[in-house]
């Protein structure tokens, strides 16, 4: 299950999170999400010799906690997309399918000439979009 | 780019821990001398037994012998040699990290530091110390441990003072089994142990004669070369200094000057000898050659194909034997325990790559056996030995994590090796650099022990900080859960630590949930410590949390409030962010040569006030004098200042937002100010901050509570704050005394506790001042800065009578009353007022009068319409010369109202004054009264007008009446025409609505005739033939009174009325207005109310410019026995119109009128048509000709019944506004009723009006002849 999803701008600053967890811990995973921004950083600035392109946006598993996994993505305008998920084995594919739809709804909602860029998404539609990209993930790996 | 791992932390670790124990027995008096330099016997010995440079040649189990540098002896009482009592241990623990807690309250208060210096800072200054005295302590609670052979003395040192009875039996004694540790006793290692006797002699006490004695007695009986004699406190007065030595263990008792020290140079020269040659001469060689015993035995066993063979199928057997849950045992004889010991001998002695083929034999035994204790400290021992050989960090590593793992996987018994075993594996890690996977190591070291896990998750933090690069977010997250924990096992103090130093990652973030989450907990534990002042300025930066969930607001308000509570005083806090205050919203009111009657005059646009008073105070010219003489008075950095009076109210309104979910309630919220007299200087360092301790005697602030301020008061307001609400706060300031007044800021106090202070003086404010823009390009500082000068005359004004919704029309007195409280009189008043078209400045003798009976007509009309040049030019207002206000005596003023138009009115009224003391710096003010009416629509009235074809010069008009009002009921009164030219009555008497009143949504209609009565050739006596009565007409049946529409004031509104309903294009003359006039009965008061609707400029011109009616008998009675029956008519034509006008009246026949009206119009040659203007000459005389005409028509075959004979045609020119006669004549043949109509008047403008411009209005046209009917009848 996805417990959390995050768009963070390129100054590392937070756009948008969002927990789909019953539980109060949005602390927690605030955290999982900013620490995981190290990962990212530390990837982006030593690129493995083994990730095939130097274009490749999905960053893979960043950081593996007791509980979770955590997934980065770094579009080309340095913005991260941050999946925090429990399920233990995920399939990359999934994962990067996942990505790419969150990617197109955050396109989408910068494409709003109403948002003014490096603030945060308000916007409902976003919201509601995600939710259902985060519940659709749920479903194609549970099948 | 490797470092000597021996000098690396972990190599200074390993060779202080991993050192030869000594097992040390000793009668008490031995103890009991040594006690008496305050030190033990160990403690007197251990400065003794760290060899830095032993240099002692060693041959383990190679032929080759090698050098030893460094060494150093454990020395262990026997009873310390055991495995540490868990409970004590965890206790120590605890109390270390309590004490390292203590000792950091120095640094407890300070400011967190700024991430960037915390990079910078070095690892060793940056750490806590007591995290290595921390880590020594937790890896000693495992030692002394079977599975290990490190631990387990080399020797034994049995030490009997000389003083004790029969000391050979003591040494025997002391060796007694029962009292020996564990380890020897069952079996864990080998009983038969080195020994050395020591006979230590108190100098003091006993004589060394005895002492030799003795000893040679011991070398008797232990052998010679095991036994010593020490020397000790052979210093008589005890005032050796060698405090140095022991500083390490001296630190918890007093420091001593009276204390005594017995040890002279010359013991401690024997006590160095003494350990030194323990260490070489009977130690090391002991190891020396246990090793190779060992070495050989293991040889003969264990190395070789055969042996191994051997080995590994004598194991597998074993694998059937029922597993031991703790393993198999090895008692000390067990060829495992002997390899054990060959390497950890071997380690001692630095023999490193002897020792890791022993252990690494030792591992796989292990293994194979599943005795996973030993096997994890094999395997941790040869990771050790790896890095001490630095060689393949691989394998280091990967022995240390078997060994981690396989500790943790025996359970909880395995879970302190685990962690000495992590806390290597880390240092080995740090060693190499490799920060992150040290902090990894860290955290998974901590385990179930809360404490413990947190001194280990800080200490992972550090790690992520010194990675390169710096994981600061990690660093970050990882000392906020070890705050928790820290938090959870009552070390507050740690937890600030820990919280402190992950605020200075979020400091500059933008993540403001976690940020708050620190800042809330930081402040609450401050305030758990008491330290107040820093737990609200902590709370204070999440004060203003709008983006957490209203439960969290709560929580931070609650916690905050009662830490303030708490502190049981009221807080002062600058910068409080909560409420949000807008500071751009900013608004100072204040009232310098501008004063205003009522807060809704102070919202008016200056602009509107500076037209409506522009004509009314001095003039540019004059206002430079008047700031010349201000100069002069004043000093000239002042003049930039706004000024106002003492004693007269600056107000300020500013909005509070409340930012959270939840109700906050404000109270005592007030100005802060700052006044110094005119004579000093405002001392322009004044900070908010010291204002509290300033005591200038000359000037006052009120930044503190108990400050004087008499020199200005403050209004105080309470404002409740609902949910995410905005409220604006209106404050004022009153100053008392002369002076600059600077407001400063504002304060309030937060839920009755905390006082809050915000300062206008930062760039963003961006404040609006309302009084205008006269200094609008000066810093907002100076327009909250304020020259105070004397008191004056303030007017204040108010409107007596003044309604709150009128209906359209509605014409009614109020009263203006003017009051000057001071004494000073006031004179020189002028007013203006605006709009004109609602409000006339009445006269003096209206307030007396009856209203409305003064409008009616009295029977005797005086002179009528009352020029508007009475009055002062461009409507200002002048005040009798002798009016002068005083003391507070109110004068009224009348001015009159009448709602023009419906809506929402605004009515401006300003007064000027002078003041009457010349002295004062202000010469004159102006007071602007606003006020709001609400005017409800009535009667709409609408005209129209028709020219009676059938009268000259007269006209039918429809007045079309309907109530728009939704209730009220009228009662139409009077209409009358405006202007002495015109005559107005009714058509016929009009059903008038029962009750009179016309009701809401009634229309009604009536028919009137207008004439206009201006004399046709004279212009200048017109007004005098036209009676003005005429121009009324009563519209009410049985009402007598009529109203004089040429009394004041409603002939000023209708002037008014007039210049706003002008049509845009020119005013023509011929346009009428009319005044309807209508009543009403108010609700409130009976009295009844007058309204006026002007209808202006109704235009009664038609398309032409030109009047005829046809004139003559009706009837005709001939006898038509004669041929024909001449009939004479007259037509009179009259020009209405500005311009000369030429006419041509074309008379024709009515068969012939087609056939004939092209030689008709051939014929008059002059006019300006289609015509061909080659005949014009030669026709014009013969159009001029009568006969000419007549001839025509008779040519015809049928004769028409009549024709027009005479001059049927005529051409003349008039006038404007002239009139003319012209005879007509028709003879007619036969008896019948005749239709004169047919014949046509031509006009012409004549061309020297053609420069008016008028495109619209034609300059020539033909008019058809109205109707005219005459019968003739046959005579009798």
């Amino acid at each position: 299950m996805i417990v959390c999803v995050a768009v963070v701008g390129h100054q590392n600053n937070p756009l948008y999170i969002q927990s789909f967890t019953e539980a109060d811990d949005a602390l927690k995973l605030h955290h999982i999400v900013h620490c995981s921004l190290d990962v990212v950083d530390e990837r982006v600035n030593n690129p493995k010799k083994s990730s095939p392109t130097l274009n490749e946006t999905f960053l893979g598993l960043l950081y593996p906690t007791e509980n979770y996994k955590v997934y980065g993505y770094l579009t080309n305008t340095k913005v991260k997309l941050i999946l925090v998920t429990t399920d233990l084995d995920v399939r990359d594919a999934d994962v990067r399918n996942f990505f790419r739809k969150f990617h197109a709804a955050y396109v989408d909602a910068v494409s709003n000439p109403f948002h003014v860029p490096g603030k945060k998404i308000t916007s409902r539609t976003f919201a509601e979009r995600v939710s259902t990209i985060v519940k659709s993930f749920g479903l194609s790996s549970a099948g | 780019m490797m470092m000597d791992p021996a000098n690396s932390t972990l190599g200074r670790m390993l060779l202080d821990e991993i050192t030869p124990v000594v097992m040390v027995l000793r009668t008490p008096l031995v103890e009991e001398s040594s006690q008496k330099n305050q030190l033990s016997f160990i403690q007197m010995l251990s400065p003794f037994c760290n060899f830095n440079n032993i240099d002692v040649p060693v041959r383990t189990a190679s032929d080759q012998p090698y050098r030893l540098k460094k060494f150093k002896l454990r020395l262990f009482y026997a009873s310390d040699i055991r495995q540490p009592n868990v409970e004590v241990a965890k206790e120590r623990l605890n109390q270390v990290i309590t004490d390292a807690g203590e000792k950091d309250l120095s640094n407890l208060c300070s400011e967190p530091l700024q991430i960037e210096s915390v990079l910078n800072s070095s690892q060793n200054e940056f750490l806590p110390s007591w995290f290595q005295y921390f880590n020594k302590e937790l890896v000693r609670t495992v030692s002394f441990s079977e599975h290990e052979a490190f631990d387990h003395p080399v020797s034994c040192l049995l030490a009997v003072s000389s003083r004790d009875e029969d000391p050979i039996s003591k040494f025997v004694d002391l060796f007694n089994t029962n009292k020996l540790p564990s380890l020897l006793n069952d079996g864990a290692m080998d009983p038969k142990i080195l020994k050395h006797f020591v006979l230590v002699h108190d100098g003091e006490e006993v004589s060394l004669e005895r002492a030799t004695k003795t000893l040679a007695e011991m070398r008797s009986t232990f052998g010679a070369n095991c036994c010593h004699l020490l020397c000790i406190n052979s210093s008589k007065d005890g005032s050796e200094e060698h405090e140095n030595l022991w500083a390490a263990y001296k630190t918890d008792s007093s420091h001593g000057q009276q204390l005594r020290f017995f040890l002279s140079s010359d013991d401690l020269d024997e006590l160095k000898k003494f350990v030194q040659d323990l260490s070489s001469k009977h130690i090391i060689p002991h190891m020396e050659q246990k090793i190779r015993v060992l070495n050989q035995q293991v040889s003969a066993t264990r190395k070789g194909f055969r042996n191994q063979i051997k080995n590994l199928w004598w194991r597998k057997g074993k694998d059937d034997a029922p597993e031991n849950p703790a393993g198999p045992t090895y008692t000390f004889s067990s060829i495992e325990s002997q390899i054990r010991v060959l390497g950890d001998y071997a380690f001692m002695l630095h023999d490193y790559e002897l020792a890791l083929s022993n252990y690494r034999l030792l591992s796989t035994d292990y293994k194979l056996d599943k005795a996973w204790k030993h096997y994890a400290g094999v395997q941790e021992m040869m990771g050790l030995t790896y890095f001490m050989l630095d060689q393949s960090r691989k394998d280091g590593e990967y022995c240390m994590e078997n060994a981690f793992t396989t500790y943790l996987k025996i359970g909880s018994s395995g879970q302190r090796n685990a962690t000495r075993c992590g806390l290597w594996w880390v240092e080995m890690l740090k060693a190499r650099d490799q920060y992150k996977e040290a902090a990894s190591v860290y955290f998974r070291i901590s385990g179930e022990e809360p404490l413990h896990s947190a001194v280990m998750l800080e200490q992972a933090s550090y790690c992520y900080l010194f990675s390169t690069p710096p994981m600061l977010r990690k660093y970050g997250f990882h000392l906020v859960l070890s705050g928790d924990l820290y938090k959870k096992c009552d070390q507050i103090k740690h937890a600030i630590r820990t919280y402190k130093g992950a605020l200075s990652v979020f400091k500059g973030t933008t993540w403001r949930h976690i940020r708050d989450h620190v800042h809330f907990h930081i402040g609450k534990w401050y305030g758990l410590l008491g330290i107040f002042d820093v737990a609200i300025k902590n709370m204070l930066e999440v004060l203003a949390c709008g983006h957490q969930s209203k439960t969290t607001q709560e929580l931070f308000l609650k916690d905050f409030l009662q830490i303030i509570q708490q502190t049981g005083k009221t807080y002062e806090v600058p910068k409080l962010q909560l409420p949000v205050i807008n500071i751009p919203s900013v608004k100072v009111v204040y009232q310098d040569h501008r004063t205003y009657a009522s807060q809704a005059a102070i919202h008016v646009k200056e602009s509107l006030w500076r037209s409506l008073e522009e004509d009314m105070i001095p003039t540019l010219s004059s206002k430079s004098n008047w700031l010349e003489l201000q100069s002069k008075i004043l000093p000239k950095k002042f003049k930039e200042s706004n000024i106002c009076v003492a004693g007269e109210a600056i107000g300020i309104s500013i909005e509070f937002k409340n930012p959270l979910q939840i109700p906050v309630s404000l109270s005592g919220v007030s100005l802060i100010c700052e006044h110094s007299t005119a004579a000093s200087e405002p001392n322009a360092n004044n900070s908010i901050g010291d204002q509290n301790g300033e005591t200038s005697n000359k000037s006052a602030t009120s930044g503190n509570f108990t400050s004087d301020t008499s020199s200005f008061t403050l209004s105080e307001a309470d404002v409740a704050l609902g949910e995410g609400e905005t409220v604006l706060v209106q404050l004022t300031v009153t100053p008392r005394e002369e002076g600059t007044l600077k407001i400063v800021g504002i304060r309030w106090k937060l839920s009755g506790s905390l006082a809050g202070f915000c300062t206008f003086d930062s760039d963003i404010v961006r404040k609006k001042v309302m009084k205008g823009n006269r200094k609008s390009k000066r810093s907002t500082m100076d327009n909250l800065k304020f020259l105070v000068i004397k008191s004056l005359p303030k007017l204040e004004g108010f409107i007596h009578h003044l309604p709150e919704t009128v209906y359209v029309g509605d014409l009614r007195c109020i009263t203006l009353e003017l009051k000057n409280p001071s004494r000073i009189p006031v004179r020189k008043l002028k007013m203006k007022v605006s709009p004109p078209r609602f409000l006339q400045i009445g006269h003096k003798e209206d307030l007396e009068v009856q209203f409305p009976a003064c409008l009616e007509r009295k029977s005797s009309r005086q002179s009528s319409l009352r020029s508007k040049t009475d009055k002062v030019s461009d409507d200002i207002f002048l005040f009798p010369e002798d009016t002068a206000i005083a003391d507070g005596t109110p004068i009224s003023w009348p001015l009159w109202l009448r709602a023009a138009a419906p809506g929402k009115i605004s009515l401006y009224l300003s007064v000027y004054y002078e003041m009457g003391d010349i002295s004062s710096v202000m010469t004159y003010r102006t007071l602007r009264l606003h006020f709001n009416i609400e005017v409800l629509p009535s009667l709409d009235v609408s005209i129209q007008i028709s020219p009676r074809p059938s009268r000259l010069r007269e006209f039918l008009v429809r007045m079309d009446v309907v109530n728009r009002s939704s209730s009220k009921g009228f009662q139409v009164h009077q209409l009358s025409s405006v202007g002495n030219e015109w005559e107005i009555s009714l058509l016929e008497p009009t059903k008038v609505p029962p009750s009179d009143f016309l009701l809401a949504g009634q229309a009604i209609s009536w028919f009137l005739k207008l004439k206009n009565c201006r004399s046709v050739t004279d212009q200048e006596s017109a007004s005098s033939l036209c009676p003005p009565e005429k121009a009324d007409v009563n519209l009410l049946s049985g009402s007598k009174t009529l109203f004089d529409l040429y009394s004041s004031p409603l002939s000023e509104f209708h002037h008014y009325e007039r210049v706003h309903q002008r049509i845009s294009d020119q005013e023509h003359e011929d346009t009428v207005d009319f005044i309807l006039v209508s009543r009403s009965q108010s609700e409130e008061n009976k009295r009844a109310n007058v309204f006026s609707h002007h209808i202006c400029h109704r235009s009664v011109r038609t398309s032409s410019p030109i009047w005829w009616i046809m004139d003559g008998p009706q009837t005709v009675k001939h006898d038509f026995k004669e041929p024909f029956c001449a009939i004479t008519l007259k037509m009179i034509v009259h020009n209405s119109s500005d311009d000369v006008v030429s006419i041509r009246c074309n008379a024709s026949d009515s068969a012939v009128n087609i056939s004939s009206s092209g030689n008709a119009s051939a014929a008059s040659g002059n006019e300006v048509g289609w015509h061909d203007l080659s005949l014009s000459n030669d026709i014009k005389t013969a159009s001029d000709t009568p006969g000419a005409r007549v001839v025509k028509p008779m040519s015809s075959d049928t004769v028409p019944p009549f024709i027009w004979s005479a001059s049927s045609s005529t051409h003349y020119t008039l006038e404007p506004l002239s009139s003319r006669e012209t005879p007509m004549e028709i003879c007619v043949f036969s008896p019948g009723t005749f239709d004169l109509s047919n014949y046509s008047l031509h006009w012409s403008l004549s061309s020297q009006s053609d420069q008016g411009g008028d495109e619209s209005r034609a300059s020539s046209g033909t008019c058809q002849g109205h109707p005219f009917y005459i019968t003739v009848l046959q005579q009798d």
